[in-house]
C-alpha cells in the first residue's frame, strides 16, 4: 500500500515572468531590475547571515515597488496588487528566510486597499477583518474585487509608499530615542551577536550614563567581535565572552538586550543562533529581556513551517574544508537562525515604542491584511 | 558584482578609469578534449552532464555571472549544437541577464591550445579574463584575485593567476590526476616551480628555485586545482607564438622554463573560503555531488533553483533530505541523509536510500536499495534492486534483482536484465566499443596525465600510431647504417635520432625501444636471416660497443632500463632461434654499462607474463648469467662499504 507524501508546490506558481506586460523601454529597464534584485538575494547572505542588514534590504524592496508602481502597466487597484503579489511571491521564494522582503510586500499591498478604500469614500474602519459581528450583520460577504478606475490612485499609492520609506529610514533613530528610558546608569547590559538596532540603542545611551556592556561572541560567525570593536570605539566598556560562559555570566547582568531577524506572529522571534541559550539563562535568573525590533520585522508567520524556517549555510564555518579526509565520514551542519519562544521575552521596544509579546498580534493586524498573509 | 563596483571607484588617472569601465571577460571552454565519461558522453557533451540535477556549465556560468563578469565566450566542439540550444534556452540569454553569452563552434579545436589561438586570432579579449572549463563547479569570489592580478600586470610581470584552493591532501575532492607540487615564492606569490606528482613518492627539484632572490618561499602539496585562471591578454598570443602549446601544463611549464628570456611570471592565488573544484572523472563527480547535497557550494544549493527553471525547485528539510514536486514516498521507505530527489518521482515502499541523487520522472519499486547512487531522469528501477556508487544514465530499465556493484555505469537507454548482478566497474551502453575509432582521426590532447592506466591512450592511437612507428624505425635504421658507413660520430647520430623523435612525434620511451631494436635487428639487416647465433654476436658486438653513447644517452632512469630489457625480450622470443645470443647480449650490454644489474635482476624475476617468456627465462645460459650477476653483486656490496 502506498502513502502519498506529495509536497505542495506553492512556490512553483511564482515563476512567471512579467511576460503579460507588452515591452517597452521601461519594461525592460524594470524587469532587468527586479531579475538583478532577485539575483542578489539568490546569492547574498553567503555565510554570515545577510550581507546588508534587514533595514537596507526592506528600503530596497519597498523602492523596487514603487518603481513598479509607476512603471508597470495596470488599470485597477486589482491589478496593481496582482503584479505585486506575483513578484512578491518570485521574491520570498528566492530567499524564504529573507522575510523583510514579504512584510515590505504585504505593507504595500496593504496601503494599495487603504487607498482605494480612501478613494471611493467609504470609512477605513468597516474593510478591516472579518469579525462574527460582520459575518453576521452584514448579509453576505462584501465582494470586493478592487476593479474600479481611479485617476489619482497612483500617485496616491506612490505618496504612501514615500512616507512609508521615510518611516523606514527613521526607525533605528526612534528606536534610539527610547534609551534612556530603559538603561540606567551603573548597569551591566548583556547582548550577543551584532544588530545595528541594539548598537545604536546603547551608543544613544552611552551619551548621558555610564554603564557596561557584556558581548556574546555568537560562534561560528563570531559577529560578536565586531560589535564589541564598535561599542568600545564609542567609548562604552565592553567585554567579549564566549558562548559557553553565558550561563556563568548572567547572574551579574541586569538587563539582556538584544536584536533579532525576525519577529514572528506569536511573539516569538528568529534571530541568530546562540540566542535560545541566552533567553533561556536569562529566564533562570530572572533577568528581562529586551528586544530591539522595528516594526518592518514583524512578520505574520508562524514557527511551524520547518521547511522555510531555517536557513543552513557552507558547514565551512564549523568543520573547515582543510580537515580532509574526515569530511567525508561525518555530517556538518551551519545553521543560521534560532526560534525563541515568547514566553522567554520581557519586552519589544519597536519605533512604535514598548509592547509586551502577547501584544504582537494586535499590531499584526494593524500593519496586514489578513488576506495578505499567504502571498 | 565587482565591475559595477569597480565602475563607481574614483578614477584617478583617466586610463585608469576606462580600464575599469571595460567589462570583466571570460573564456568558458565547454569541451574536455578527453575522454573520461565515455561512453555517456557519446550521446551528451559533457558539459550538460547533471550534477545534483541541474547541468554542469550552469554552475559555470553562475560562478562567473556572480564574481561579476559581464561577457562570456563559450567555445564548443562536440555535440555544440546541444549546447547551444541549452544555454539559448536557459537565463544566462535572457536580454536581462548581466552576462553576456556568446557561443562559439568549430569542429576543428582539439586542445585548449587551440582555443586561445583562436581567441587570439578573432581578438575577442581586449583585458583581463577569466579561464575556466565547462565543468568547474565553484562559489569562489575572484575579485580579489582579480585586484591583485591588476597589480602586478600594471608591473608588466603577471601573465596568468591561477586559483587554489587549500585543501589537504587526503581529501575526496581532490582529483588524483590533477595532483600538483608547487614550489612558491611566499611573499609575491609567485610559481618557481611546478609538477605533477603522478602518484610518484620521490620528486626532484631543480636547484634554481633556491637562487630566485627571494628569501622564502614554499613548497606546497595541500592545494586543489580549481581549474580557474585569471590571464592577461598576453596569454592568447603567448599561446599563438609557440604552437605546441596544448594544454595549460605545457604553458605553465613552458613560462617557467622561459623565464629568463621573456621576463613572464606565473603567480598564484590561494583560497580558503569558498569551493572550487573540477568535474574530470568519475571520482569527481562522486565527490562534487556530494559536497553540492552537503551544501559546501553555498548559495548554490539545490533547492536555491538558481537556473529559474520551471518546477525546478525543491525542499530542504533535515539531513539535508531535498524532494522536488510531486514526489510520493512509499509507506516504510526511509531517506537516510544527503538525498537529492527530483520531480514527480515516485518511490515505492520499504526502500532505503542515502547519499544519492534521483533525478526528475523517475520510478523506484519496492524493496530498492540506493546508496551513493546517481539515477538520472526517466530511469525504471523495479523491486528488490541495489545499486551502490553507480551513475545509472536517462531512460534505462533496470529489472527485477539487479545488483549493480561499486562504480558502474549504465549508459543512455540499457536495459539490464531480472536477477543479474554486475562486477565492479562495469560499463554498459548501447554503443558499440568499436565504433569509438573509427571517429577518431587525430589525437585528442588533454591536460590529465594517466596515471597508469593506458588504455585509452592505446586505443586511440592505434591505426595511426603503427604506421608512423614503422616509419621511424626504417628512418632510424637508415640513420644507424649511414653512421657506420660515414663514420658518423655518436652525439650526432643522437642528434639526428631526437630530430626523428619531434618530426614523428614519438615519445621517448618508444625512440629507446625502436633503438634497441633495430640496433639487435641491424646484423639481419645487413646480412639476412640466416646467421647462426654465433655469426650474429660476432657482428653485434662491435656495433653495440660503438654505440653504446647512444645508448646511454636515451637508457638513463631505472624505468628505461627496464623498457629497453622489455625490448630484447620481445626481439629474442621472436628470433626463437637465436635465443642462445641473448646471454651474450645481455652479457655485453652490462658491461658496457648500458644496463645496470638491478635493472636485469628486476626484470629476470618479475617480467615473466606469457608461457613463451617464462620459456625464455628457463634458457640454460640465461640462468647462469644472472647467477653470475647475483653473486657478483654480492662481492661488490660486501666490498662497496
Amino acid at each position: 500500500e502506498n502513502y502519498h507524501i506529495s509536497w505542495q508546490d506553492s512556490r512553483n506558481r511564482s515563476e512567471t515572468t512579467l511576460n503579460n506586460m507588452p515591452g517597452a523601454d521601461k519594461e525592460t529597464d524594470l524587469s532587468e531590475r527586479i531579475e538583478a534584485f532577485l539575483a542578489d538575494l539568490k546569492r547574498g547572505g553567503s555565510g554570515t547571515g545577510p550581507l546588508r542588514g534587514s533595514g537596507e534590504m526592506a528600503r530596497e524592496t519597498t523602492a523596487l515597488l514603487r518603481r513598479i508602481t509607476a512603471q508597470a502597466r495596470w488599470s485597477s487597484a486589482g491589478d496593481l496588487m496582482e503584479i505585486i503579489r506575483n513578484e512578491g511571491r518570485r521574491m520570498t521564494a528566492a530567499q524564504p528566510s529573507e522575510t523583510t522582503v514579504g512584510n515590505m510586500v504585504r505593507r504595500v499591498l496593504k496601503i494599495i486597499r487603504e487607498e482605494y478604500a480612501r478613494s471611493r469614500g467609504s470609512s477605513e474602519e468597516t474593510d478591516q477583518q472579518e469579525s462574527l459581528h460582520k459575518l453576521l450583520t452584514s448579509g453576505g460577504l462584501s465582494e470586493e474585487n478592487f476593479r474600479q478606475h481611479f485617476a489619482s490612485l497612483k500617485a496616491n499609492v506612490i505618496e504612501a509608499i514615500n512616507e512609508l520609506l521615510t518611516e523606514l529610514e527613521g526607525t533605528t533613530d526612534n528606536i534610539a530615542m527610547q534609551a534612556l528610558e530603559h538603561i540606567h546608569s551603573n548597569e551591566v547590559i548583556m547582548t550577543i551577536g551584532r544588530s545595528r538596532t541594539v548598537e545604536a540603542f546603547l551608543k544613544d545611551a552611552a551619551r548621558k550614563r555610564k554603564f557596561h556592556v557584556i558581548v556574546a561572541e555568537c560562534a561560528p560567525f563570531c559577529q560578536g567581535h565586531e560589535m564589541a570593536t564598535s561599542l568600545s570605539k564609542a567609548g562604552i566598556e565592553t567585554t567579549v565572552i564566549a558562548d559557553a560562559a553565558i550561563f556563568a555570566v548572567m547572574s551579574r547582568v541586569n538587563k539582556v538586550i538584544i536584536g533579532t531577524q525576525t519577529v514572528l506572529a506569536n511573539g516569538g522571534l528568529r534571530a541568530v543562533n546562540g540566542t535560545h541559550t541566552l533567553a533561556l539563562a536569562a529566564k533562570h535568573h530572572s533577568t528581562p529581556l529586551i528586544v530591539c525590533a522595528p516594526m518592518f520585522k514583524l512578520s505574520p508567520q508562524f514557527p511551524n513551517e520547518e521547511e522555510i524556517f531555517h536557513k543552513f549555510v557552507s558547514p565551512h564555518e564549523v568543520l573547515p574544508f582543510t580537515e580532509g579526509e574526515i569530511l567525508s565520514k561525518v555530517n556538518v551542519h551551519c545553521p543560521v537562525f534560532d526560534y525563541v519562544p515568547p514566553e522567554l521575552i520581557t519586552l519589544f521596544i519597536s519605533n512604535i515604542g514598548g509592547n509586551a509579546p502577547s501584544y504582537i498580534y494586535r499590531l499584526m493586524s494593524e500593519l496586514y491584511h489578513p488576506e495578505d498573509h499567504e502571498l | 558584482m565587482s565591475s559595477r563596483g569597480t565602475k563607481q571607484k574614483k578614477g584617478n588617472v583617466t586610463n585608469e578609469q576606462e580600464e575599469e569601465d571595460q567589462p570583466l571577460q571570460a573564456v568558458l571552454i565547454a569541451d574536455s578534449f578527453n575522454r573520461r565519461f565515455f561512453p555517456i558522453s557519446k550521446d551528451q557533451p559533457r558539459a550538460l552532464l547533471p550534477l545534483a540535477n541541474v547541468a554542469m556549465i550552469d554552475y559555470t556560468l553562475e560562478f562567473l555571472t556572480s564574481t561579476g563578469v559581464q561577457e562570456t565566450f563559450v567555445f564548443c566542439c562536440w555535440m555544440s549544437n546541444k549546447i547551444k540550444d541549452h544555454l539559448l534556452n536557459s537565463k544566462w540569454c535572457r536580454p536581462t541577464s548581466p552576462n553576456v553569452v556568446h557561443i562559439i563552434t568549430s569542429d576543428l579545436y582539439r586542445s585548449l591550445g587551440d582555443v586561445l589561438r583562436d581567441v587570439d586570432a578573432k581578438t575577442l579579449v581586449r583585458n583581463d579574463f577569466i579561464l575556466v572549463y565547462g565543468d568547474v563547479v565553484s562559489n569562489i569570489d575572484v575579485s580579489q584575485a582579480l585586484q591583485e592580478h591588476r597589480r602586478k600586470v600594471d608591473k608588466n610581470i603577471s601573465v596568468m593567476t591561477m586559483v587554489f584552493k587549500e585543501s589537504s591532501p587526503g581529501h575526496k575532492s581532490r582529483c588524483e590526476e590533477d595532483d600538483v607540487i608547487v614550489a612558491m615564492d611566499s611573499k609575491s606569490k609567485r610559481v618557481l616551480h611546478y609538477q605533477k606528482t603522478q602518484g610518484l613518492k620521490k620528486l626532484q627539484f631543480p636547484m634554481n628555485i633556491f637562487q630566485h632572490g627571494s628569501d622564502e618561499f614554499e613548497i606546497r602539496h595541500d592545494l586543489l586545482d580549481c581549474h580557474i585562471s585569471i590571464c592577461s591578454p598576453q596569454v592568447a598570443e603567448l599561446f599563438t607564438d609557440n604552437f605546441d602549446y596544448q594544454t595549460r601544463n605545457d604553458f605553465v611549464r613552458g613560462i617557467l622554463v622561459n623565464e629568463e628570456i621573456l621576463g613572464n611570471q606565473i603567480h598564484l592565488y590561494v583560497t580558503n573560503e569558498g569551493y572550487g573544484a573540477r568535474v574530470s572523472n568519475l571520482q569527481m563527480y562522486d565527490s562534487v555531488s556530494s559536497d553540492l547535497v552537503r551544501r559546501w557550494v553555498y548559495p548554490l544549493t539545490p533547492e536555491a533553483n538558481f537556473t529559474d527553471q520551471r518546477g525546478q525547485g525543491c525542499a530542504h528539510s533535515r539531513h539535508n533530505v531535498y524532494r522536488g514536486a510531486g514526489v510520493s514516498l512509499g509507506h516504510g521507505s526511509q531517506m537516510e541523509e544527503n538525498v537529492l530527489i527530483g520531480r514527480d518521482t515516485s518511490i515505492g515502499a520499504n526502500c532505503h536510500i542515502s547519499n544519492s541523487i534521483i533525478g526528475n520522472y523517475c520510478t523506484i519499486g519496492d524493496n530498492v536499495v540506493l546508496d551513493r547512487a546517481y539515477i538520472w531522469n526517466n530511469v525504471h528501477i523495479s523491486n528488490k534492486v541495489k545499486i551502490h556508487q553507480s551513475v545509472v544514465c536517462d531512460g534505462v530499465l533496470v529489472k527485477e534483482a539487479v545488483l549493480l556493484n561499486k562504480q558502474c555505469v549504465l549508459a543512455y537507454n540499457v536495459v539490464i536484465g531480472p536477477n543479474m548482478s554486475l562486477p565492479e566497474g562495469t560499463v554498459v551502453s548501447m554503443h558499440h566499443p568499436e565504433e569509438e575509432e573509427d571517429d577518431d582521426d587525430d589525437e585528442f590532447l588533454s591536460d590529465d596525465q594517466v596515471v597508469g592506466n593506458s588504455k585509452d591512450k592505446t586505443k586511440q592511437k592505434g591505426p595511426v600510431c603503427v604506421c608512423v612507428c614503422l616509419v621511424f624505425q626504417l628512418e632510424v635504421l637508415g640513420t644507424l647504417q649511414r653512421g657506420e658507413e660515414e663514420n658518423i660520430g655518436c652525439d650526432n647520430l643522437v642528434l639526428e635520432i631526437n630530430s626523428l623523435k619531434y618530426a614523428y612525434n614519438i615519445t621517448l620511451k618508444e625512440v629507446m625501444q625502436i633503438l634497441t631494436k633495430v640496433v639487435l635487428e641491424y646484423p639481419f639487416q645487413q646480412q639476412g636471416t640466416k646467421l647462426s647465433s654465433s655469426q650474429y654476436t660476432v657482428l653485434l658486438l662491435p656495433l653495440l660497443k660503438k654505440w653504446s653513447p647512444v645508448f646511454k644517452n636515451y637508457i638513463k632512469r631505472a624505468q628505461d632500463h627496464l623498457d629497453c630489457l622489455s625490448a630484447v625480450e620481445e626481439l629474442f622470443l621472436e628470433q626463437e632461434t637465436h635465443q642462445t645470443a641473448m646471454v651474450k647480449v645481455l652479457m655485453n650490454m652490462y658491461q658496457l654499462e648500458i644496463l645496470e644489474e638491478d635493472a636485469i635482476l628486476k626484470w629476470f624475476s618479475a617480467g615473466a607474463t606469457t608461457d613463451k617468456s617464462r620459456q625464455l627465462r628457463k634458457n640454460q645460459g640465461l640462468q647462469k648469467f644472472i647467477q653470475w650477476l647475483k653473486e657478483a653483486e654480492d662481492e661488490s656490496s660486501e666490498e662497496g662499504e
